[in-house]
């Protein structure tokens, strides 16, 4: 509170981003929870049905006019890799997100994944903001907001003497 | 701001409209996941068109899940418009009257 006033950014003056607030910390739990699920629905569900084989090449290729082309046809040359790398990818960043893990390591793969997501699936129908933009923003907001640190492992994992030793690891936790 | 400060109607509010969309989503999710295609909560169809298998569990029960849990933010959002937290004043001072502290 012994902050003075900052007219430009009203929210400083009382919010001190620790969100302290049980609202705020349940809240940035739920989507890290729920954004986990979305992730590792996906990600079981192409283990159980095609195992480590999963075709995603073919759609990569189709990308190659688009703003990524060359980032996603260079993925496309490695097709036995991606088969196993996206479905346990998905997964991974699922759980990770789930217990709170490593959240914003595997946040920067969900970027990845719906930044991929959304310039290739191209789903512009209803103008560019759609619900894979909107996945890719949960994802960063779930970075920002150091998400696994409410009700997730990563607090725990934090108050290590190994991470309190090696500050910089967490930015790749909470 | 936020407050520190929760009643009971902030702690039934966190944990309803929570459990009901973990419930909803989450629980749900990982049963229809699990016990086979179709893995998500539409059904599958071959070729033809024809449903050849349904979910297990029926979606309307899963987003009647998740829209009776915005009803619970809804109602403790109108409850809390009517009964205001009591906060403090941004001197640090306590408040003389109920005073909304969101």
């Amino acid at each position: 509170m012994g902050m003075s006033y900052d007219a430009a950014t009203p929210l400083r003056n009382e919010v001190d981003f620790e969100l302290s607030g049980p609202w705020a910390a349940y809240w940035v739990a739920m989507l890290r929870v729920l954004t986990g699920w979305w992730f590792f629905h996906s990600g079981v569900g192409k283990l159980l049905d095609s195992g480590l084989n999963f075709g995603a090449a073919g759609y990569l290729q189709g990308m190659s006019g688009t703003t990524l082309g060359p980032l996603a046809t260079f993925l496309a040359g490695f097709p036995d890799l991606l088969g196993a790398l996206v479905p346990l990818g998905e997964t991974a960043i699922g759980l990770g997100l789930m217990f709170g893990v490593l959240v914003r390591l595997a946040s920067f793969f969900g970027v990845l994944f719906m930044g991929l997501f959304f310039v290739g699936n191209a789903s512009f129908g209803h103008g560019l903001v759609n619900s894979d933009l909107m996945g890719m923003l949960l994802f960063v907001t779930i970075i920002v907001f150091a998400a696994g640190r409410y009700y997730g492992l990563d607090a725990l994992i934090e108050r290590t003497e190994f991470v309190q030793n090696r500050p910089r690891l967490k930015y790749l936790l909470g | 701001m936020q407050s520190n400060d929760v009643d009971l109607a902030d702690r039934l509010a966190i944990a309803l409209s929570g459990g009901l969309l973990l419930l909803g989503v989450v629980v749900t999710g990982l049963i229809e996941t699990l016990d086979g295609a179709p893995r998500g909560a539409a059904p599958v169809t071959n070729d033809a068109g024809e449903v050849i298998a349904q979910p297990t569990i029926d979606p309307n029960i899963r987003t009647a899940l998740v829209v009776a849990a915005l009803l619970v933010l809804l109602v403790y959002a109108l409850y809390r418009v009517a009964v205001p937290h009591v906060g403090t004043t941004k001197s640090g001072e306590p408040a003389t009257e109920s005073y909304p502290s969101d």
